[in-house]
């Protein structure tokens, strides 16, 4: 069985299409990477994956651990152990990041039949998720991503990723905007959580991540297709020679 | 009796000047004739509503007349005087609310009863004051007087709470509240205001507050009762260094309608004054806003900061609001904005994407609109109370 089976997918925004036939299949267990040009529709292929409404599956059917996503809301998605970290992660003022941990954890838990956490029992999980990933305390009692910077907000995507466990990671340009000694830290997390029984789908634009977090697969993605695949030797050749041979074969 | 002449006065301005109808511009988007054509003929009686009491001192009222065997006000500290305003004898009653307010006047004129509240200089009392006012006789006219005098770097917080049953009552009564309070040089008077009538009740009250040089004084309005209902709250900074808080919540559902009038008159140079009103409104209910600031010409270094937000959960609900500033200094800091809108579809999505379903995520987002005002809530009893409060009102509007 495939962690993740996409065929032929087509996705329209706002009535114009963006995705144009993607397959793609992740197993158990692969790290896939995802590189192409800005407005090729990675992030559109990611709130597709999740399930947002306003983004339009027009043809072609994924399935998620044989289960079809059309059956499946966002929320169900999320709770059959499917995590997309944002590109750009929403700000929620008047929330408190634990207090929306905890309610995410019981949600899941909840939908997995499994018992709900009890306040004692939630922070002993976060101090133990806080040894995957680590983040400041400051920032789990304040509002969720409210006036976070950029790379905290990264980063608190990923401590959520490793408070649920989800069975694949979507990980939307997690690096842009993390520093150094961030990077290192949040691509720690990632591979501590690589696991057989895990997969995780990596977008990105710079090879350097892919030092961090070594892909099994790369794929480039071009107005709304993938356009070549191969090992993660490819990405290194992105990184010397860009897009240009296949840009400009097909106008957006 | 003491303030006869006062009173006297007061009812003639009312026979005289009558409701205001919307042609006036202070009541151009609340109509009071449902108030002005009834007829109240209600008889007084005891009041059978039970409520929760905060672990404080306390005062109750049925149907506008004090209970002393529901109250609780013994072992009173040195300084600290609570008891009716009929037995109060201080001059300054009526000195502020003197508006030409036919509510005022009303009130003015024929209150029967109500809460004196006096911190005598330099006495800071720790234990909140929760006065209660139970309301549940049929077309009855409740007009009562609150009169808090916080001394020179005296300290006091005060509770009022207006409560009804929480089904309709039949023949609406109708609340025509008063409080005055001076906060002298120093001191500090941290004020809530919770609002909770029966669902055909009136409810309006003026409050006005005098602010003196580096005192504080802080309001917090919560309304969710009542089928209409108004605050006019009225606070002057009166002297340098002063500071006032006026923050507010509406909750309206159905047909309810609430106004909400502030008027933050800075007087003198050096003082701040910070508005934070917020209301969510349900099915067909109407929210006003109107909140004027002015900053006179000596009231340089003002610091004065409004902002109103709505959030509708119906299409039908309807929120006017109108913030104001009227500035005559020119070494100022001010801002003010109103907005009016639906949830963040884009919020909810994220929650959905952590396994939150939409209903639940409907409910946090919703909690967490107020929460702006609830976590400007100092006073740890007084918060607890009205987060429970605000999630029962939730919970009814989601079920
Ligand atoms: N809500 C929307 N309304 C209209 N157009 C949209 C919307 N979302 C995405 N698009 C368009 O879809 C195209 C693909 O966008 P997408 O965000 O998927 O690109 P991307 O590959 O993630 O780019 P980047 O590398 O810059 O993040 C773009 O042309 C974008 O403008
Ligand atoms: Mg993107």
């Amino acid at each position: 069985m495939a962690l993740l089976e996409i065929k032929d997918l087509h996705a329209s925004v706002a009535g114009k299409p963006i995705l144009k036939g993607i397959n793609l299949t992740i197993n158990f267990g692969e790290v896939h990477a995802i590189m192409g040009p800005n407005g090729s529709g990675k992030s559109t292929l990611s709130n597709v994956l999740a399930g947002n409404e306003a983004y339009e599956k027009t043809a072609g059917e994924v399935l998620f651990a044989e289960q079809n996503l059309d059956d499946l809301a966002a929320h169900e998605r999320a709770c059959a152990g499917m995590f997309l970290a944002f590109q750009y992660p929403v700000e929620i003022p008047g929330i408190s990041n634990m207090y929306f941990l905890k309610a995410a954890v019981n949600a899941v838990r909840a939908y997995q039949g499994r018992e709900q956490l009890d306040a004692m029992e939630f922070l002993d999980f976060v101090e133990t998720r806080k040894k995957v990933v680590k983040i400041r305390d400051d920032l789990l009692e304040r509002a969720v991503n409210s006036g976070f910077s950029g790379g905290e907000k990264k980063r608190n995507e990923i401590f959520q990723m490793a408070m649920l466990e989800p069975k694949l990671g979507i990980l939307d340009e997690t690096d842009s905007g993390l520093d150094i000694d961030a990077l290192r830290i949040v691509a720690d997390g990632v591979n501590a959580l690589r696991s057989p029984e895990r997969g995780f789908l990596v977008i990105t634009h710079y090879q350097r991540l892919l030092n961090y977090i070594e892909p099994d697969f790369v794929h480039v993605l071009v107005h709304g297709q993938i356009v070549k695949s191969g090992g993660k030797e490819l990405a290194l050749e992105l990184e010397s020679e860009g897009y240009a041979s296949w840009s400009g074969e097909e106008g957006p | 009796m003491e303030h006869m002449e006062l009173r006297k006065k007061a009812e003639d301005r009312f026979i005289t000047v009558g409701f205001p109808t919307t042609k006036e511009e202070l009541w151009r988007f609340t109509d009071v004739s449902p108030v002005a054509s009834a007829e109240f003929s209600g008889e007084w009686k005891p009041s059978s509503l039970a409520f929760e009491c905060m672990d404080t001192i306390c005062l109750v009222f049925e149907n506008g007349r004090l209970s002393m065997e529901r109250s609780c006000v013994l072992g009173l500290p040195a300084g600290v005087r609570i008891g009716s305003v009929m037995d109060c004898a201080d001059a300054r009653i009526g000195r502020l609310a003197d508006s030409q307010s036919a509510f005022v006047a009303a009130n003015t004129a024929y209150f029967g009863d109500g809460t004196f509240i006096g911190i005598a200089d330099g006495v800071e009392l720790d234990t909140p004051v929760h006065i209660v006012y139970l309301a549940d006789a049929p077309g009855m006219v409740c007009h009562v007087r609150n009169f808090i005098s916080c001394g020179k770097n005296a300290k006091v917080t005060v509770v009022e709470e207006y409560i009804g049953p929480s089904s309709p009552v039949g023949h609406p009564y109708w609340t025509n509240a008063v409080t005055e309070v001076f906060v002298d040089d120093g001191g500090r008077a941290d004020h809530y205001k919770i609002q909770r009538e029966a669902p055909d009740a009136f409810h309006f009250q003026t409050l006005e507050a005098h602010i003196g040089a580096n005192a504080a004084f802080s309001n917090h309005a919560v309304a969710v009762g009542g089928a209409l209902g108004r605050n006019d709250i009225r606070g002057k900074l009166a002297g340098q260094g002063g500071e006032a808080i006026c923050n507010g919540l509406y909750l309206l559902k159905e047909r309810q309608h609430f106004d909400t009038h502030m008027f933050m008159d800075h007087a003198v140079s050096d003082c701040n004054s910070h508005e934070l009103y917020k209301g969510i409104l349900d099915d067909k209910a109407r929210g006003v806003f109107c909140g004027r600031i002015l900053v006179r010409q000596d009231a340089q270094r003002t610091d004065a900061i409004q902002s109103n937000k709505n959030l509708l959960l119906s299409r039908s609900a309807k929120v006017n609001s109108l913030p104001q500033l009227e500035i005559y200094a020119d070494d100022v800091k001010c801002t003010h904005g109103a907005t009016v809108g639906q949830l963040d579809e884009q919020a909810l999505y994220y929650l959905q994407t952590r396994g939150i379903d939409p209903v639940q995520g409907h409910a946090m987002l919703t909690f967490a609109f107020a929460n702006e005002v609830l976590d400007e809530v100092q006073c740890g009893p007084a918060r607890e109370y009205i987060g429970n409060l605000v999630q029962a009102w939730l919970n009814e509007v989601a079920g």
